[in-house]
Order: structure tokens, then C-alpha cells, then sequence
């Protein structure tokens, strides 16, 4: 049984259809890499994994059950990081963990561990807005990891972080993705962190959104062992080289129809 | 001043907050001094305005001095103060409570919000005091048709404001909340009322000002007590000095009730200042 699985996926708003007939099937502890032009329906597609959103045809699945609101069990990393502003990084990395109830004695030793995991030590009293936009991402991240969900749905988590920041977090999700796999979703509009995180890239297409292309990059990773090297040094792979014209093409190829 | 901006955490930035106090104090108590200069050489110097028409300070002064000691209007300044301040307290005490209430209600629910909208729109035109005699009606002359028509004052800007500030709050926190396993009642409570908070405060400072606003008028049309009392007496005797000391009361208490409320503001709000 796949871990999610999206059964011939439509979505409409109105008269506008956003998705139309979308079927993936996401295997277990995947990571999964989304890429499509603008308004294709990537965060349509992800909201409705979490339940945030649902579709007017199909179906989606997760680990076998129908999706129908949502749940600790499949936790989102948002672009704009959604951390509360009126909370602490310690309370708001353990913001999933007092909802589900879990014994102080406990949360307070999970949310030590990925506060120095994600090499927040010394900011864990602070409130995030005194703290950089890569810092902020991280307690975002540490927050959706500490609840141990079956599945990560990112959506642009980068996407508001500067280059530099930016090269940091890849490493450290491909550290994370490596010590601790976990089936992930994660959206992008960067072609070339697409191909250094993800097992399978997805490509979507417009007008309706749909599913274009899907490419394997699990067995060249595994093969060549990139998950043990920095990303620059990834880059300059020609496998990687090669896959990234490869998809970048295809993502072109999508503009242009507009 | 009570609006403190934030962020801006830099050095340069907490050089001048260090200082600032002290600065804005004193200059604050200039511009009053100068005031009071100018009002005295006006009315006592100048003599440009008879004091029938406008007390001098000395003048505003001994009508103080009488309302403290000896009493006026029924009573003595703290008579008249407490008398007063309990029908603002109390009315704004009921108003704000169930305005929140309700601003909450209509803010997590669509359909509550459909269901009082009507109502609401249909009462909200009527100004406070146009209640004054259907409230004499039911409750009579005393403090209870005070307290109603207050509540009815400060109600509107409570729920408005409260309602405004729970549908402004980020969606996607609401989202984040959800998603990390949050049930209703505690996104309620750990997103949509903290988020919505600013603006709750926003509505509590207008109906503070209703309150006060409606009160001194309620007490003008009729009452034993208070300060409108010592106004409509003041105004009957022709007593410029005791009508000004009454205004300059209502002043205080406003602007010392409203000072209140920013402080337990800015209690909760202490994280936007860490
Ligand atoms: N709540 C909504 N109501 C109406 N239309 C919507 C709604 N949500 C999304 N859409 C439409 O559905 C389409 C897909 O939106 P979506 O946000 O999923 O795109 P996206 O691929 O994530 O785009 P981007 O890369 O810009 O984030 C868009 O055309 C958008 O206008
Ligand atoms: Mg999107």
C-alpha cells in the first residue's frame, strides 16, 4: 500500500477547473519533489493531502484511508513559515505535541533534541520574530518533525529565504531526509533543488493542472551517493547536470504553451 | 504617549528608547505649563474674557477647592467621582464582556454572523441616547437605565472590532494549527484570540470613550448624582469655575481608565516588545 495516493484527482472553484484527473501513487518514507508553472495547483494538490482542501472528483488517500480533515499525522512546512507570533521557539516547536497531549516531561525532552538539532540552542526563548527567516524555517521545520508524522508536506519552504540560507536548508533536509526518512511532499520552483532532494520528480502542466512527466532520480542518488555530499559538489555532477536540463526542458516546454 | 513601535531592535534604536522618556515627559509638561500660562494671562492678565464667561485658573481653582471640601451638586468630589465611575465601570464592564462574546461568535461563525447580522444593522444607527427614554421607561430614573444605555453605547464598538479582528487573523496560521493537530477550540484560543487581540483592544478604547460620552449626557437628561449632575447645577447657577472643574474631571477619569487599558495591553501584547 502506498502512503498517499491520489485516484483520478479533479478540482474545480467554481466553473474555473484547477486540477483535472491527477493519479500518483506516493510510496513509503518517498520524497517526493513537485515542480509546475505557476497556478498549476501544486499547493491545491498538497492541501488536500493535509485537509485543508478537498476534491470534486476522485479521491485522495492516505495509508488507505480517504482524507477528510486534518491531522497531526500529516504535517505541513509552510512558505511564509506560520509560526505564532506570540509564542516562544520552545512553545512553538512543541505546539503539535501539547495537542495531542503528550507528558511535559516528554515534550520538553523531544523539543530539546530538535532545538539542538536544528542548531536553535540559545534562541529557545526568544519569540520568532527576533530571529532570521533560515531560523524561523528551522523551528517551522523542527515543529512539523517533532510530532513524528507519517507524512512532511512542504510548500515552497525555501521559497522566502536568500540564496545562502537557502543552500543551508537543503543540506540540512537531506541530513534529516537520511537519518530520519519520511514520506515527503515538497513543492518547488527551483528546478536544481528539486533534483538534489528528490527521489522522484513530479512535473506538472496547465490548464488544467495535471501531472506532465515523472522522473526517477532515486537510483543515480544511491548509485553515485549524493545524500553524502554538500549540494555544490552534487551540482557539478553530470548526472546531475543532465537532469536538471532534463527537467528544466519540460518545465520550459509547460510555460510556452500559455 | 502610549503607542510604542515595534521591532527596531537595533542599537540605534534602543539608544533612543532609552532616552525618549524622559524627553517626551518633559516636553509633554511644557506644552501644559504654556497652557496654563496662557489661559492665566488671558483671563487674569489680559482680562481679554470676562470670567463669566471663562474661569480663570484661580477661579477654577477655588470651585475645586469647594467641590473637594465642602461639596456641590449633593456631594463631595468623590462622591460625585464614584458615583459616576461605577456606572462606567459596570456599563462597560457588561458591555465589554458580551460585546466580545458575541464579536467572537459572528467571527467563528458564518452562520451566527448571518442570523444577527440584520439585528445589528438595524440598531446600530440608533444613537445611544435616543435610548435614554425607552430606558427611563423600563428601568426609571435610576442607575440601571445609565447602565443600559451605556452597555447599548459601548457595545457596538466592541463586537464590530472584535469581529473584524478574528476574520483578519492570518489564515495560515489558522492552517499551521490545524495541520499540527490543533482542535477547534484550541485554535480559538492559541491562534484566533491572541491574532485577534490588537484590534479587541482597539474596540475596549472606543467603548471606554462611549461610555463616558453617554454617561455625562445620560446624567445631564436626569439625574441625583455625578458629575453631569454637578454640570447641569454648575450651568444653573452660573458657575463657570464648577463647570470646568466637572469637564476637567471627566477628562481625568477618561484619560486615567483609558490608561489602564493600555497597560493590561501592553501585559499581553509584552511579546511584540521582546
Ligand atoms: N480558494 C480558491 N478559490 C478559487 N480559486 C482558487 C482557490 N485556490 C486556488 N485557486 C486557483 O487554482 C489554481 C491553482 O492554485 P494553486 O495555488 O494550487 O497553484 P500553485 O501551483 O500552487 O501556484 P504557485 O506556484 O503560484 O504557488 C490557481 O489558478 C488559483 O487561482
Ligand atoms: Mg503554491
Amino acid at each position: 500500500m502506498s502512503a498517499i495516493e491520489f485516484h483520478n484527482v479533479g478540482r474545480k472553484f467554481g466553473a474555473y477547473e484547477a486540477i483535472a484527473d491527477v493519479s500518483l501513487a506516493v510510496r513509503d518514507k518517498e520524497f517526493i519533489a513537485i515542480v509546475g508553472p505557476s497556478g498549476c495547483g501544486k499547493t491545491t494538490l498538497m492541501r488536500m493531502v493535509a485537509g485543508l482542501e478537498f476534491p470534486t472528483e476522485g479521491r485522495v488517500t492516505v495509508n488507505g484511508r480517504v482524507v477528510r480533515a486534518p491531522g497531526p499525522d500529516r504535517a505541513v512546512v509552510f512558505q511564509q513559515f506560520a509560526l505564532l507570533p506570540w509564542r516562544t521557539v520552545r512553545e512553538n516547536i512543541g505546539f503539535g505535541l501539547t495537542c495531542t497531549g503528550t507528558a511535559a516531561s516528554e515534550k520538553r525532552k523531544l523539543v530539546d533534541h530538535y532545538i539542538k538539532m536544528m542548531h536553535l540552542d540559545g534562541h529557545a526563548d526568544s519569540y520568532p520574530h527576533q530571529l532570521s527567516g533560515g531560523m524561523q524555517q528551522r523551528v517551522a521545520l523542527a515543529r512539523s518533525y517533532v510530532i513524528d508524522p507519517d507524512v512532511l508536506l512542504m510548500d515552497e519552504p525555501f521559497g522566502a529565504l536568500d540564496a545562502q540560507t537557502r543552500t543551508v536548508m537543503q543540506e540540512e533536509l537531506v541530513r534529516l531526509a537520511r537519518d530520519n526518512p519520511r514520506t515527503v511532499l515538497f513543492i518547488t520552483h527551483s528546478v536544481e533543488e528539486a533534483v538534489y532532494l528528490a527521489d522522484r520528480i513530479v512535473v506538472m502542466g496547465k490548464k488544467p493542472g495535471c501531472i506532465r512527466e515523472i522522473i526517477d532520480v532515486s537510483d543515480v542518488r544511491t548509485s553515485e551517493a549524493w545524500q553524502e555530499l554538500g549540494i555544490d559538489e552534487v551540482m557539478d555532477l553530470p548526472s546531475f547536470v543532465h537532469l536538471r536540463t532534463r527537467v528544466w526542458r519540460l518545465l520550459r516546454s509547460q510555460m510556452d504553451d500559455e | 504617549m502610549t503607542d510604542n513601535v515595534a521591532g527596531g531592535g537595533d542599537a540605534a534604536g534602543m539608544n533612543i528608547r532609552r532616552y525618549l522618556p524622559q524627553r517626551r515627559t518633559l516636553i509633554s509638561l511644557a506644552g501644559l505649563v504654556i497652557v496654563l500660562c496662557l489661559w492665566a494671562v488671558v483671563t487674569m492678565g489680559l482680562k481679554l474674557v470676562s470670567p463669566v464667561r471663562f474661569p480663570s485658573p484661580l477661579d477654577t481653582w477655588s470651585a475645586a477647592r469647594q467641590l473637594i471640601f465642602t461639596g456641590y451638586g449633593g456631594g463631595l468630589l468623590w462622591e460625585q467621582v464614584w458615583h459616576s465611575s461605577r456606572l462606567v465601570l459596570l456599563g462597560f464592564a457588561v458591555a465589554a464582556s458580551s460585546g466580545v462574546a458575541l464579536g467572537i461568535i459572528m467571527g467563528i461563525s458564518r452562520r451566527a454572523q448571518l442570523f444577527i447580522n440584520p439585528t445589528f444593522l438595524l440598531l446600530r444607527p440608533i444613537p445611544p441616547l435616543a435610548w435614554i427614554p425607552l430606558a427611563i421607561l423600563w428601568f426609571g430614573l435610576g442607575d440601571t437605565s445609565k447602565i443600559f444605555v451605556i452597555w447599548y453605547a459601548a457595545f457596538v464598538p466592541c463586537v464590530l472590532n472584535t469581529l473584524a479582528g478574528i476574520r483578519t487573523v492570518d489564515k495560515t496560521l489558522i492552517a499551521a494549527a490545524r495541520v499540527h493537530g490543533a482542535s477547534p477550540g484550541r485554535v480559538l484560543r492559541e491562534v484566533q484570540l491572541p491574532g485577534a487581540l490588537p484590534m479587541v483592544f482597539t474596540g475596549l478604547r472606543l467603548s471606554l470613550q462611549a461610555c463616558w460620552t453617554t454617561l455625562v449626557a445620560a446624567e445631564l437628561v436626569g439625574a441625583f448624582f455625578g458629575i453631569g449632575r454637578v454640570l447641569v447645577i454648575a450651568g444653573q447657577d452660573i458657575y463657570p469655575g464648577m463647570i470646568l472643574v466637572a469637564m476637567l474631571c471627566v477628562a481625568a477619569l477618561g484619560a486615567g481608565m483609558t490608561k489602564v487599558l493600555t497597560v493590561i495591553e501592553q501585559r499581553l501584547l509584552a511579546w511584540r516588545f521582546a
